[in-house]
């Protein structure tokens, strides 16, 4: 039926598929942020939206993210699932009282009685040549917040299923889209309505000898050093979190109990990263079955470079297969 | 634009169905010609074109009923391509790099540990002594291996030698006779068979492939496969007899096949080429597999009597001592005749001791006959 029809959609796309699709189920689903509605997103991700739905469900507001984000928490509060839009993840500061302060504790303060089902949706991340402020990955102040789910999806289908998932979840989502792979690859994805769950990691790749984790744009490139460990004799398993908090470590540690050895991979810096949070779980939890050290792959502890030197920031599937390399051989 | 979606028609009427396409799949449109004739529950609504373009794919036949906002066509090509951005480049790639479309929820399936427990220092002293951990008995709790158990096996070694991990086919060896044990239920009977008839240019083990030969055609469940968890049992329309063949890597059982339909001579060249292959190495793995019943030939090195192992889903093997001369009693007077002792298992699940002695007859019957 043509409600299934497979369609060849980019990330982009398939954010967008999601959010109409949800829109047309639950009324109470609402879209604001700037330029979402008759420009249809700075990146897309909300084109055609606003013709279908009205002004009155896709709102665009003013340049202001604190305003955006009180706004969202209001209208949770009182029944509606607001799907916000940081335009770049390096504004969604202005925004951080109400996220932190508010929407995070909603349930908590009122023991219950409220809660605050919304998603702010922010594209982050470097590789696309942009200024500054438009490049950097901080998932990790979020992810230390109580109360925030973060969730990060890695493909177009992964991005369908946990946006939906997002959406119908009681609590604030704070969704980070990896800008750079919005139009990178297309799968194939069927519009039926099916969330993928939260909080649960993704196996992308099934492995013995070394466990590779990761999430975001770095997962394409973690999935093609894969690939060339395989030209190796090494069958990595490649572990996108997906969910970086709350964190599914019981999926992470049965693949290293399994493999014996780890590389944990991010964008964002390294100090106080999420890599380090998973490295010490694993640690705590999971040391006495590790053959190697772990390693981690990350950005490094700078302001992100202007765009001419963004590739020596990003880490890429030639740092992960040489560290992967060494953790499998360590003596 | 990519995909066009069935608008909202007006009417708040969340579908609509197809009663005519007027455009086909690769035919060229242009804005405002008429695409398709929908139905909505109250009027036949014309749709056309929003753009000029290819068509490269029509989402639903007519009759289909389509629901507002889902796609109802997908134009050809990128040329229209708007990818945003105020700032920055956000782009499409010529080739996807990594395929990705398949993932695992969670863990895959039967992950478990593969490795035992220690802590780093303990895995650092087992590297530096040069023992491999796996190889350790452990006797810390939940299996976690101590410094007391690496020492230990480092004094074994000292005071008792080397432990040789089992390797290639000795190790298949290993992991087949333990599933054996596990599922068969084993009995075996013995005989002798009385070679006085025999000329003396008679090949033993030629006259065994015969002898095995007949008894299958005459008791054909003892040719056969057995699955012991349907609980059905599979009589072989081809007699395909796996050959013991003793090496110094392990036991090699190449397969001679079709033992019921071919010449002797053929047989015997065919048996020599697959020992030949063994002892080189070179024998091609599907040499080797699904036999429909074995002979060990052990007489050839010593012994009288054995309990053969069968090997599932076979449900039995004949074992072969050395041939011995005997004193029996012949026409009422002691007199010596070559004597071949007999050793037939059986998988006594499947098969009745009946049907197994029966078996045992025939071939000593074939056997102890002149040619």
């Amino acid at each position: 039926m043509p409600s299934n029809a497979p369609l060849e959609l980019t990330m982009i796309e398939a954010v967008n598929l999601a959010m109409a699709h949800e829109m047309r189920l639950d009324k109470n689903v609402v879209i604001l942020g700037e330029d979402v509605g008759i420009n249809g997103g700075v990146f897309r991700a909300t084109d055609g939206l606003q013709s279908e739905f009205g002004i009155r469900r896709v709102m665009d507001t003013p340049l202001a993210e604190s305003l955006i984000a009180g706004i969202s928490v209001g209208m949770a509060s009182q029944g509606l699932k607001p799907i916000a839009e940081i335009q770049f993840m390096g504004f969604v500061f202005a925004a951080m009282e109400h996220i932190v302060c508010h929407a995070a504790r909603l349930r908590n303060r009122t023991r219950g009685r409220l809660t605050c089902p919304m998603v702010l949706r922010a594209p982050y991340g470097g590789g696309i040549h942009a200024p500054e402020h438009h490049s950097e990955s901080t998932e990790a102040l979020f992810a230390h917040i109580p109360g925030l789910r973060v969730v990060i999806p890695s493909s177009p289908l992964r991005a369908y299923g946990l946006l939906l998932g997002a959406i119908r979840d009681p609590d604030p989502v704070i969704f980070l889209e990896p800008k750079r792979i919005y139009r990178a690859t297309k799968q194939t994805v069927r519009d039926n309505g099916e969330a993928l769950p939260l909080d649960i990691c993704f196996t992308l790749r099934e492995g013995s000898d070394i466990t590779l984790i990761s999430w975001g744009a770095m997962i394409p490139e973690t999935l093609s050093a894969a690939d060339k460990l395989i030209e190796s004799g090494i069958h990595a398993e490649v572990i996108d979190i997906a969910t970086i908090k709350p964190l599914d470590i019981d999926t992470i540690l049965t693949s290293i109990k399994k493999t014996g050895r780890c590389v944990i991979i991010h964008e964002a810096a390294r100090s106080g990263g999420v890599g380090a949070e998973i490295s010490a779980q694993i640690a705590e939890r999971a040391l006495l079955h590790l053959h190697a050290p772990i390693k981690r792959i990350t950005g490094y502890d700078t302001v992100m470079p202007y765009y001419r030197n963004e590739h020596h920031y990003l880490p890429n599937a030639e740092d992960i297969f040489l560290a992967a390399t060494d953790c499998y051989n360590y003596k | 634009m990519k995909y066009f979606k069935l608008p909202d028609l007006g009417e708040g009427l969340p579908e609509a169905e197809i009663v005519t396409w007027h455009v086909q799949c690769g035919d060229t449109v242009k804005t405002d010609q008429l695409m398709v004739s929908v139905e909505t529950a109250k009027a036949i609504v014309e749709i056309p074109s929003p753009q000029n373009g290819i068509i490269q794919t029509l989402f639903g036949a007519e009759g289909d009923i389509i629901h507002t906002g889902e796609p109802l066509v997908e134009f050809a090509g990128e040329a229209q391509h708007d990818s945003g951005t105020v700032v920055g480049e956000v782009k499409t790639p010529q080739h996807a790099t990594v395929s990705d479309d398949h993932f695992i929820i969670g863990s895959g399936a039967g992950a478990t540990s593969a490795y035992k427990r220690c802590t780093p220092a303990v895995r650092a002293l087992a590297r530096r002594l040069d023992i491999d951990l796996e190889l350790v008995k452990s006797s810390g709790e939940h299996g976690l291996i101590t410094f007391e158990d690496v020492e230990h096996a480092q004094n074994l070694r000292e005071s008792k030698g080397e432990q040789i991990k089992l390797r290639g086919v000795r190790r298949s060896m290993a992991k087949n006779m333990a599933k054996a044990q596990e599922q068969v239920v084993q009995v075996t009977i013995y005989d002798d068979a009385d070679l006085h008839n025999w000329a003396d240019d008679n090949d033993p083990t030629m006259r065994l492939v015969r002898a095995i030969a007949t008894a299958c055609t005459l008791e054909p469940f003892l040719n056969a496969w057995y699955d012991g968890k349907a609980m059905a049992l599979r009589p072989l329309k081809t007699i395909d007899l796996g050959i013991a063949v003793d090496t110094a890597d392990g036991l090699f059982v190449p397969v001679l096949r079709d033992i019921g339909n071919r010449h002797s001579n053929d047989l015997r060249k065919g048996l020599d080429q697959l020992r030949t292959d063994v002892k080189n190495r070179t024998i091609p793995p599907s040499e080797l597999i699904n036999p429909s019943i074995t002979l060990s030939n052990y007489g050839t090195i010593a012994g009288r009597y054995a309990s053969p192992v069968v090997m599932p889903p076979t449900v039995c093997i004949v074992g072969a001592g050395a041939i011995r001369e005997e004193v029996v009693v012949a026409k009422h007077e002691p007199t010596v005749h070559k004597i071949m002792p007999l050793s037939l298992s059986f998988d006594h699940r499947p098969i009745t001791g009946g049907e197994a002695a029966r078996f045992l007859k025939r071939l000593i019957d074939d056997l102890e006959s002149a040619q």
